[in-house]
């Protein structure tokens, strides 16, 4: 299978290609075109394209193909695009692009350790944080990245151990072999999302995302003051302002009609109050009324 | 030695990835003579407006036999069209035929205004007024109320507080215990620094919280599910529900940020209506206090709320009549799979005409 496997798996890949830039072509012809969303059909085609790699990696150079020389770098470079998430790179093995990746942190750290001075050093500190930030950003982002792609590997390894058992259960169709992957990814997926360390490391990426964030916005935010524009913040303010007006505008309007009912009340008393007094005078009037002819 | 540990067919596989070739190449002919995509299929009339919600409601075929309406209240994430997708799909369509009447709260799509709205202004605000415009259109003391979802989390504090207002409490897939050891979206969510997430982006973007729903099953979500679409890309039918229920994944509004944030704190990280410490306003929230009538319908494959998640509720209200319905099937499928058609509203009727 892997020596033909390419062949047939090429032609798919460019067929997928040319069918979205085809679709592409549809989208461009402008109004009155009655096609679905274009971000659909992206994600269609990015589902398909997932698992065009994944066919590709069954026919060759890829997991299969490297078993007899067992898991390493050529598996995790077979599986490329292979999930959404945790595309592993292509090329050096993951030890050496981590090794390199954290040297270079580490002589970006040392950079940023340098002190401002003169009449920009606050800016530079500034600078300096944000910069800070990124890298922080970048070193668990990896570490999420490394984690979704051990949960790779373990599918990958579920799958291997199942085999093939010479079973009526064996997958006899690359998309039924295609669908227990799913099944053992999806395992795998959800075991290790549920243990404390993914927690820890999915908290700890969002949080360094929005530190990074923070930092960005307070820089658009001090442009945005020397342009002369409102800023994100005085928005923000005034949305607050307005919103507690608003509750108190809604409490008053409450208060408001609770006297108007309590007036009703109060009137409806006074009338009862007064009707006993004017059935008492009432006889008394045509007498008068008698009195006077 | 064979490099393929599993014994397929190369011809086979070959003649498959061909016939994926095909039925793509056909399907674009389908994907193109697709039209416009609506949801909310089912006539009705908006009975009361204010910023951003609109009451709607349902006009059956026939004139509402029940006496007393029902009050849908859906959560704030996504549209609540699921519940009327398509007229073959739909829980309101059916509930009318059982000769109910039925309104529903569509939040609509918040921006930088609602901002800083709060759980108390959902709850004890635009809750509260739905509810007595019903009330008042048809004369009557108390209603029954609806819960889907985070609006049966609503719902639940709704009754609470305002319990002479609710005559009957109907929640689904409504979460009461967020630290079930099964509940993915909460264990990633303890975590996170809520505050400061919420002071960054302001109101909560509607694609992050897509995104958090996706990689709940990244490879099934993400990948295989438009696997499957080729499959039935002959089918214009099917093609068309396919990108139906797309569009109602993908067509939702962002989340207003003081709102999520209570929701996020109070909720999925402390858990307190579990402990019975939440609150809304100045008030606590005590679900010894529903007296109501409850009927809480669960699905037993729901991977956002487990099953778990909503058993305990039972245990917590105050109520002696409670009726607990397991499922089968999912947190979408409760709402849209041919079972749900089936089982969901008459079971809904059933219990209503009850009480």
């Amino acid at each position: 299978m892997s020596e033909k496997g390419p062949d047939f798996v090429d032609q798919y890949q460019h067929f997928v290609r040319e069918g979205w830039d085809a679709w592409s072509r549809q989208m461009q012809k402008g109004p009155g075109a009655e096609l679905p969303g274009s971000e659909a059909m992206g994600r269609l085609f990015g589902g398909l394209d997932g698992y065009g790699e994944w066919l590709r990696s069954m026919a060759g150079g890829g997991p299969f193909s490297g078993m007899p020389q067992g898991a390493g770098p050529g598996m995790a470079a077979g599986m490329g695009g292979f999930p959404p998430f945790a595309a592993p790179p292509l090329g050096d093995s993951p030890e050496v692009i981590t090794q390199r990746f954290e040297e270079w942190l580490k002589s970006a750290r040392d950079a940023l350790g340098m002190p401002g001075l003169g009449v920009g050093r606050e800016q530079h500190e500034e600078q300096q944080a944000l910069l800070r930030a990124a890298l922080d950003y970048a070193e668990h982002y990896a570490r999420y990245q490394a984690l979704l792609g051990r949960v790779h590997e373990r599918a990958v390894e579920a799958l291997k151990a199942q085999g093939p058992m010479g079973t009526p259960s064996d997958p006899e169709t690359l998309r039924a072999l295609y669908d227990r992957w799913v099944n053992l990814a999806e395992q795998a997926h959800a075991q290790a999302a549920l243990s404390d360390e993914f927690r820890e490391v999915y908290a700890a990426v969002v949080n360094a995302q929005m530190r990074l964030k923070v930092l960005q916005q307070r820089q658009v935010e001090k442009l945005a003051q020397q342009m002369g524009m409102p800023t994100r913040k005085e928005v923000d303010s005034m949305g607050e302002r307005l919103q507690a007006m608003r509750r108190e505008v809604r409490h008053m309007s409450g208060l408001a009609e609770e006297v108007r009912q309590l007036r009703a009340e109060v009137a409806a008393l006074r009338a009862a109050a007064a009707a006993p007094a004017a059935k008492k005078s009432a006889p008394r009037k045509p007498a008068t009324k008698k009195a006077g002819k | 030695m064979n490099p393929n540990p599993f014994n397929i067919d190369p011809q086979r596989a070959r003649d498959e990835v061909e016939t994926f070739r095909r039925k793509l190449e056909s399907g674009m002919q389908t994907l193109r003579e697709v039209g416009p995509i609506e949801l909310g299929v089912t006539p009705r009339e908006a009975v009361y407006r204010e910023d951003k919600l609109t009451l709607w409601h349902f006009l059956g075929e026939k004139k509402p036999t029940a006496k007393v309406p029902i009050l849908i209240c859906y959560a704030l994430v996504n549209t609540p069209w699921m519940i009327d997708l398509q007229a073959d799909r739909s829980m309101v369509r059916n509930l009318l035929e059982q000769g109910e009447d039925v309104y529903l709260i569509d939040w609509g799509y918040p921006d930088g205004a609602d901002r800083w709205l709060t759980l108390e202004d959902y709850i004890d605000g635009y809750l509260d007024r739905c509810v007595d415009v019903v009330r008042t259109r048809h004369d009557l003391e108390a209603i029954n109320l609806l819960g889907i979802c985070q609006g049966g989390v609503f719902s639940l504090c709704y009754t609470a507080l305002h319990g002479h207002k609710v005559r009957n409490l109907i929640t689904m897939v409504t979460p009461v215990d967020f630290h079930t050891p099964d509940n993915m979206l909460s264990h990633w969510t303890r975590g996170v620094d809520i505050d400061l997430f919420v002071d960054t982006v302001g109101n909560v973007p509607a694609d992050i919280m897509n995104w958090a729903y996706l990689t709940l099953k990244p490879v099934r979500l993400n990948q295989q599910k438009y696997v499957g679409l080729v499959d039935i890309l002959d089918n214009p039918k099917e093609v068309e529900n396919f990108l139906r229920m797309e569009k109602w994944i993908f067509d939702s509004p962002d989340q207003a940020g003081e709102a999520f944030r209570q929701f996020a704190k109070d909720f999925f990280q402390q858990n307190r209506l579990m402990k019975g410490t939440a609150t809304i306003g100045q008030r606590t929230i005590d679900l010894g206090d529903i007296h109501q009538p409850v009927l809480n319908i669960f699905a037993e494959q729901d991977h956002l709320v487990p099953p778990a998640a909503s058993r305990p509720m039972g245990e917590l209200i105050g109520s002696d009549d409670y009726t607990a319905i397991a499922f089968k099937g999912g947190h979408i499928g409760i709402y849209v799979s041919g079972r749900a058609q089936r089982e969901v509203p008459p079971a809904i009727h059933e219990w209503l005409a009850e009480r």
